[in-house]
């Protein structure tokens, strides 16, 4: 408990300086724990507990998201949603899968990088577009939805990668038939839940911490990952009480998600990482690939490659889905390049959010003074 | 001029007025309750500012108040974006051929589309909240309410 305590401790200054410059803690959470953990000074170490808060963490984050894949909502897109989702995976997918063959890792670790490497954080850009008063503008609405987009890959990521190594159909049978029960116990008691999750007292606060609870429940006796149940719960409970759920999740994920970053950090060990300049050149790769489709997806939605720029600026930031994916699937050769991803592009994409209307405004200059 | 809303997932619900001179007025409802409000003038992308006729002006004071109306011919929608996006219909119709001497009660309005009928008009005088057993004669001219599909289902029931 003393390790977590220490951790936390800490996290809270990072978060109030973070807080005070306008910039978002989760690069920060993750550099304090390599500063604290195995690749620093190696005071904190974790521990079962902070394994298992860190992994509720993780299920929260995934309850959170499924939340936000209202299937109704997702239906109606038109197909721009699909052309900027599809520009988005195809460059930095691919990318990504180059990079992994490049550094040499084997075929299984080469899709989890490429996953790493292709997802936004959502919640850096989402807060960025809110802090830096950005939800105006119509490539907002874009960045928003590509963001959604990445989710249901990231979905269709988890099956394959969890379908792997049992037998693939009995896998997706039960993730199956697990999503049918639930939307249809939630459409069926649309009425009821509704008013359920209206109630003020403790009752819906108890009933999403035990959907994430029965999703792990679930996982232990069929051995589908609960990572995928609890965003098939979270999907199924956006039909019903969307925003009210997300209010009462919230608290739990916030918390836990802190000890997630952190004690990531902390297990992070750059022993069996790729070389320095191999790493810096990954980086910068992920940042030009995000920069490339954002152009493209500009012009094509758009009609301008200068409102790339704003897409871009608040999608080159790799976050939370990127270290899940690594924590989950990937192998020791996986996990330092992630965190150093995670963290050099967070830090470049809260700069590049910031003050994407200027650099959108430097880059008009130079295209117009060719 | 248009008037747009959608869900942004993770954000709330935006409302976006576009007024007859090409200006952008979005208002953003956002989950914790803050609301967000941004102008762009279609021509002059430096200035922040908007230029509203009377009837944008209601719309946009609507948005802001929170209840929000969609006029169309002869009906009118109202959203209550503090009450999870509550939206409700007011919709008046003529009572034609195939409805006249029915009774409220025959048709089952209620049960069979989810519409209420709110108010009948015959010969300039108004009958408010009908009771059951009230009877339609050709001419009539009614109010109902309901949520859009419920509406919707009126019609195809009752109005073709």
């Amino acid at each position: 408990m003393e390790g977590i305590a220490v951790a936390l401790a800490v996290c809270v200054g990072v978060a109030l300086i973070c807080r005070r410059y306008a910039i978002p803690p989760i690069p920060f959470y993750i550099i304090t724990g390599l500063l604290l953990g195995t690749a620093g000074l190696g005071v904190v170490h974790s521990s079962e507990v902070s394994e298992w808060i860190a992994h509720m963490g993780l299920l929260f984050l995934l309850f959170t998201m499924g939340l936000h894949l209202h299937p109704g909502e997702v239906a109606k897109r038109r197909s721009s949603f699909l052309k900027a989702g599809i520009i988005d995976l195809c460059i930095n997918f691919s990318a990504g899968f180059a990079v992994a063959f490049i550094i040499g890792l084997p075929l299984y670790d080469a899709v989890v990088l490429a996953g790493a490497f292709y997802i936004s954080s959502s919640a850096i850009a989402l807060s960025s577009l809110i802090d830096n008063r950005k939800l105006g503008f119509r490539e907002s609405d874009t960045v928003i939805w590509l963001m959604v987009f990445e989710d249901i890959i990231l979905v269709a990521l988890l099956i394959m990668l969890a379908s792997q190594d049992v037998s693939p159909l009995r896998t997706i049978g039960i993730i199956l038939c697990v999503a049918v029960a639930a939307f249809t116990f939630a459409w069926k008691f649309r009425g009821h839940l509704h008013q359920f999750f209206a109630r003020e007292d403790e009752l819906p606060i108890l009933v999403v911490f035990l959907s994430v609870v029965l999703a792990v429940a679930i996982a232990g006796v069929t051995g589908v990952p609960d990572s995928l149940l609890v965003i098939i719960l979270g999907s199924a409970i956006s039909l019903v009480a969307s925003e009210r759920a997300e209010a009462v999740a919230r608290p739990f994920r916030e918390v836990f998600l802190v000890v997630f970053f952190v004690f990531f950090g902390i297990s992070v060990s750059f022993s069996g990482a790729p070389s320095l300049i191999l790493l810096a050149s990954v980086i910068i790769l992920a940042i030009v690939t995000k920069f490339c489709s954002g152009v493209l997806i500009g012009k094509v939605i758009h009609g301008r490659a200068l409102s790339g720029i704003d897409i871009w600026a608040d999608t080159t930031s790799r976050g939370e889905f990127s270290i899940l994916l690594a924590l989950l699937y990937g192998s020791s050769a996986v996990v330092p390049v992630v965190a150093a991803l995670v963290v050099v592009t967070s830090c470049v994409g809260s700069f590049t959010g910031k003050y994407s209307i200027r650099i959108r405004r430097w880059f008009g200059g130079i295209t117009a003074g060719k | 001029m248009g008037f747009f809303h959608q869900v942004l997932p993770g954000i709330g619900t935006k409302y976006e007025l576009e007024t007859d001179s090409g200006d952008i007025i979005s208002v953003i409802f956002m989950a914790n309750g803050r609301v967000q409000l941004y102008t762009q003038p279609a021509r002059c992308p430096e200035c922040y500012a908007a230029d509203l006729n009377p009837m944008e002006t209601r719309r946009l004071g609507n948005v802001l108040t929170g209840a929000i109306m969609e006029a169309e011919e002869e009906g009118v929608e109202i959203a209550f974006s503090a009450l999870a996006d509550l939206r409700i219909v007011v919709h008046t119709y003529i009572i034609g051929a195939k409805l006249a001497g029915k009774a409220i009660s025959d048709l089952d309005i209620r049960s069979r589309t989810g519409v209420t009928v709110l108010a009948v008009s015959r010969d300039g005088k108004n009958t408010v909240n009908p009771r059951p057993d009230f009877r339609f004669i050709s001419g009539d001219a009614v109010v109902v309410i309901g949520e859009s599909d419920q509406i919707r289902a009126f019609e195809q029931e009752f109005m073709e």
